[in-house]
């Protein structure tokens, strides 16, 4: 057919418009729909958690698993590591030392009461949380601790990574 | 190659091809516009202007926008209420118009939002964003939003706003009175001074010629009698006439009609429409104990404890592990030595003075005196003191009995 | 079109078809031969097809259309799979959420609902057409089953109906809780096996998470795979029996004509074959212009039913919201409580049923539930079998020979219409008849 064909064409015109703005249409509404997969409002816990009174922390660790953190009190001070391993997000768990040992932790010294051990890949955390065997590539994240202007509970911020250094003295 | 055959059908049917696709993008059009029309887009740019006239732009800037909620997992409520209602706990519009002013603080104080959420006080639909529905203004919704202009609307006699203290009693159904609360709390002292319980059980006791009021706030609004009714047919509305005039609504009752005044029928009626089974946790229930009961000797015999003779080892603390059983105390723990004779024992253990081992102890005392109890020297005098006292009753009772016989 | 990257060098192989999609615009008879194999609609379609039964006011395509409503609600149920969550707890709290906070939620689960809705009907329409016109009758080729057909074609309206009741449930509100306690008590009624029949419908004795996730996995799984199989069969069928009832007549009005001798060909699966034609005497419905070519007429006629209907969904699903009632509670019976629309005559008749003789009470749960619905049914799906009427009757509207029973057929409909209306408009609180004009008295509130 290699006639010219003019007013096919311009039939054809027709035709095209019709089913590519429709397919265009559908395509728009298809894609755009899947935008229903992105969550708009969260259902997460709150990344600040009131985790009661100072007082009821014992000397020593204290593992809280809802925040899967632990929680080490050494007489007025306190600090926060998470307890989750940073190589896969295992939770590790908590062994104690035969001998407690003084660090250097980031600057300031730290009773190591503890190691952590993941039981997922074997990662191997210190006391202050440095990573020191397995598959782990980097140390455990410490969170910021906090005194409750209203009721005097202490607070855990889990958004706010802190240095190792970093003690909350409850006065 | 043969020819095609000659169709009929194309001319008329690529237009309406066309038509078609004009169709669907006009449909394209319309779908696009029905997710943007949303008042809550409108209020957000609106309190974003508020915010930035007083306190400038970069306050304004780290607003959030987007739907807003808050999660309450133990009420399982999402109240997406602060999508318009921005500024509830941004000080600074404490006499804006709604959506736009803070909330009072004092409540939010004893119940923060975070675990409590909007609807639990103020009622109206937590799931919705759209001014109607989440007023409860909507078919299918039936806890509408407490609000002064449904206050209003029942011409309350006392404050506007009461009918949000049923809600508050959701929790404080046990207090006898709560702060705040005054139409309830008008309602509970009138429920005790009419004496209701002759002739109704409430919260499990009570005469039984009435039915029992316990659940009444969950009597469904189908199952009342509103023949008698005139006006609003809502099972607040019969509440309030039937307190009037128990007579007038359900014939040949017994119950006595008291003459209540206006507010006091709709206290009342507020107070039956609170008592419901409410799905709360626990710890959201005022009043409820939360310490293992204690009977009259046991507390008795704690206040002896603090108050005897050896009161100070109790109030220090020593008493948790230790017994010091010529004061008559007794440890519940019994984990260390008796102290009676804690000056000869320790001299015997230890190889050292009562005083030498206060002041540099060894063993578990050295945690437990480094950590738990730390005493000032003055405090460890005291000790001293306090066990030489324990030792020499302990030296005239073990004599007593000898002489005694 | 090519793909760019093919090697123009290399010959092609056999059975590989060279380009991205097939050609509306044969070049050659070679090209125009391998579409048959190639093009995906000619697999549907036939390579050609009778003016007549394409024409719009025969079928009203209304089978195509019910085909593009089914696709519309398996698309708009991707989705709503990955949100909703079939728990008594969280299916009413997240059926609020798809409503309320998730972008576009609400036009998504608008487009599954009125896409559903309209398949009710256009599959009722479609199943009505082919009453009317005769269709499920065979012309005078040997090996027709039409009567097949039509028995899919029932079935697959009986699965479209419980696929909507199983979706009504999902939402787990009042509406959802109160349809399934009726239409499960329907099940009960049936003498002596009844109640065991309900209690495996709804997974033990109360309605609660066994009857959710039973009903859930039935719309979201079984169903539509069902009816995504006698889809294919009924269409499949639809071609094999030398497609609509329509070209029938359309080619036994000709006389038989001997045709002459001429050069052909014939596209076949196996290569193009090319002689002279043999000289029959037949009717044929490849009589020169009484056909046209499926691609692209009937595709491009496809293509607008289709595109049509999503055209429509699409703007009604902005304008209309789908309801939600309160959270489903077993303490409180809506008044009145209303079955969804299209099983409204069923709940007319089981009010209505009852009978009483002497001491004896047959419930009309089991009358208008179980055996009037089963008889009619039953007649529906048997009666190509015992409709004698000649060949000439197929594929006619309203042909005179068959006008006895397609007016008592319309009777029916009408009836049924007529009960659903009943149900819809002029029943209130207690089923309690009503005018539409009389207001209903007002429903009671809490506060």
């Amino acid at each position: 057919m290699s006639e010219p064909k003019p007013p096919t064409d311009r039939r054809d015109f027709l035709l095209k418009l019709g089913a590519g703005a429709g397919v265009a249409a559908i395509t728009v509404q298809a894609g755009a729909s899947l935008r229903s997969l992105v969550p708009n409002v969260s259902y997460d816990a709150p990344t600040t958690v009131k985790l009661g009174l100072p007082a009821e922390f014992p000397d020593g660790l204290k593992f809280l698993p809802d925040e899967r953190v632990l929680v080490f009190r050494e007489g007025k001070t306190f600090h926060a590591i998470s307890a989750v391993c940073t190589h896969l997000g295992c939770t590790v768990r908590a062994e104690a030392l035969a001998s407690p040992q003084t660090a250097d932790a980031g600057g300031a010294s730290l009773r190591l009461t503890h190691r952590f051990l993941c039981p997922c890949h074997g990662s191997e955390y210190k006391g202050d949380g440095t990573n020191v065997a397995g598959p782990a590539p980097k140390p455990l994240a410490w969170f910021r601790l906090l005194i409750a202007p209203d009721d005097g509970q202490l607070v855990i911020d889990l958004a706010d990574e802190v240095d190792r250094d970093f003690r909350l003295t409850v006065g | 190659m043969e020819q095609r055959t000659s169709s009929p059908y194309p001319r008329i049917d690529r237009l309406v091809m066309a038509i078609v696709g004009v169709v669907l993008v006009l449909g394209t059009v319309l779908f696009m516009w029905s997710d943007r029309a949303h008042d809550w887009r409108y209020y957000q740019m609106e309190f974003r202007q508020m915010v930035a006239g007083q306190f400038g732009e970069d306050k304004a800037a780290i607003l959030p926008s987007g739907v807003q909620q808050i999660w309450v997992a133990e009420l399982s409520r999402a109240d997406r209420c602060v999508t318009c209602h921005q500024a509830v706990s941004y000080p600074g519009f404490e006499s804006a118009e709604q959506p736009y002013r803070t909330h009072p603080k004092l409540p939010l104080q004893q119940h923060p939002v975070e675990d409590y959420g909007c609807t639990s006080c103020h009622g109206g639909q937590g799931w919705a964003i759209d001014t109607a529905a989440a007023h409860g203004e909507v078919a299918h919704w039936e806890e509408p939003l407490l609000s002064r202009s449904l206050g209003e609307s029942y011409t309350l006699a006392g404050n506007k706003n009461a009918l949000m203290q049923m809600n508050c009693n959701t929790c404080h159904r046990y207090d006898r009175q709560t702060p705040g609360a005054t139409a309830i709390n008008l309602a509970k002292s009138l429920v005790n001074e009419k004496g209701c319980r002759a002739c109704h059980v409430i919260n499990g006791f009570g005469g039984t010629i009435g039915p029992d009021l316990t659940d009444v706030g969950e009597k469904p609004p189908e199952q009342y009698e509103f023949g008698r009714l005139s006006g609003q047919r809502t099972a607040f509305a019969w509440h309030v006439a039937h307190f009037k005039d128990p007579r007038a609504l359900s014939e040949g009752t017994v119950m006595p009609n008291f003459n209540f005044s206006t507010e006091q029928a709709q206290s009342l009626a507020m107070l039956m429409l609170s008592w419901r089974r409410a799905d709360v946790p626990a710890r959201y229930v005022s009043g409820t104990p939360r310490v293992d009961p204690r009977s009259a000797e046991e507390l008795a015999a704690e206040a002896a404890l603090k108050t005897g003779p050896g009161g100070w080892f109790v109030q220090t603390g020593c008493f948790v592990c230790h017994s010091i059983s010529a004061l008559g105390v007794k440890s519940p723990a019994q984990i260390g030595p008796d102290l009676s004779n804690a000056v000869e024992d320790v001299q015997s253990r230890f190889g050292v003075t009562i005083d030498a081992f206060l002041a540099n102890p060894t063993g578990t005392m050295s945690v437990v005196l480094s950590r738990q109890i730390i005493l000032t020297p003055e405090q460890k005098q005291e000790a001293v003191a306090k066990l030489r006292e324990a030792f020499a009753e302990y030296q005239r009772q073990r004599a007593a009995p000898a002489t005694g016989k | 079109m090519r793909w760019p990257s093919l090697n123009r060098t290399k010959p092609e192989a056999p059975g590989v078809h060279a380009e991205p999609f097939w050609s509306f615009r044969p070049q050659s008879d070679r090209e125009a031969g391998d579409a048959v194999v190639s093009n995906f609609m000619l697999h549907w379609f036939p390579a050609k097809i009778s003016k007549a039964s394409m024409a719009w006011n025969y079928s009203f395509w209304l089978g195509t259309i019910s085909g593009a409503l089914f696709f519309l609600t398996i698309l708009s149920g991707l989705p709503l799979l990955f949100l909703y969550v079939p728990s008594v707890e969280r299916a009413y709290q997240s059926v609020k959420d798809i409503e309320y906070v998730i972008t576009f939620g609400s036009w998504i689960r608008a487009v599954h609902r009125i896409s559903a809705h309209l398949m009710v009907i256009v599959v009722s329409l479609h199943l009505v057409r082919v009453f009317l016109t005769g269709a499920y009758k065979n012309g005078i080729g040997r090996g027709q089953q039409r009567e097949v057909n039509w028995l899919i074609g029932v079935v697959m309206f009986l699965v479209t109906l419980f696929l909507s009741f199983t979706g009504y449930l999902l939402p787990w509100d009042q509406l959802a809780f109160w349809a399934v306690t009726v239409g499960t008590n329907i099940a009960s009624s049936i003498p002596a096996v009844g109640p065991a029949v309900r209690e495996l419908m709804i997974g033990g004795r109360n309605i609660d998470q066994a009857t959710l996730i039973r009903f859930y996995v039935l719309h979201v799984v079984f169903l539509p795979g069902l009816l995504g199989v006698l889809f294919a069969y009924h269409m499949w069928r639809v071609r094999k029996d030398g497609g609509l009832a329509r070209a029938d007549a359309e080619s036994a009005l000709e006389t038989p004509q001997a045709t002459k001798p001429v050069k052909s060909k014939t596209y076949t699966l196996l290569g193009v074959a090319r002689g002279t034609a043999p000289t029959v005497t037949a009717r044929s419905i490849e009589a020169q212009g009484a056909t046209v070519n499926a691609v692209p007429d009937l595709v491009r006629r496809a293509a607008i039913a289709t595109l049509g209907t999503i055209a429509v969904v699409s703007i009604m699903s902005v304008f209309i919201a789908s309801p939600l009632e309160e959270p489903a509670n077993a303490l409180i019976t809506p008044n009145p409580a209303k079955a969804p629309w299209y099983f409204l005559w069923l709940q007319e008749i089981v009010t209505d049923t009852t009978i009483r003789i002497g001491s004896f009470t047959l419930n009309g749960a089991f009358i208008g539930g179980v055996i009037l619905p089963g008889i009619l049914v039953g007649v529906l799906m048997f009666w190509p079998w015992l409709d004698k009427s000649s060949h000439l009757a197929a594929g006619a509207w309203m042909p005179r020979e068959r006008r006895t029973q397609n007016i008592t057929f319309l009777v029916i409909i009408l009836f049924v219409l007529a009960l659903t209306f009943v149900g819809m408009a002029l029943r209130g609180p207690y089923w309690n008849f009503y005018w539409p004009w009389e207001a209903w008295p007002a429903i009671p509130g809490r506060i």
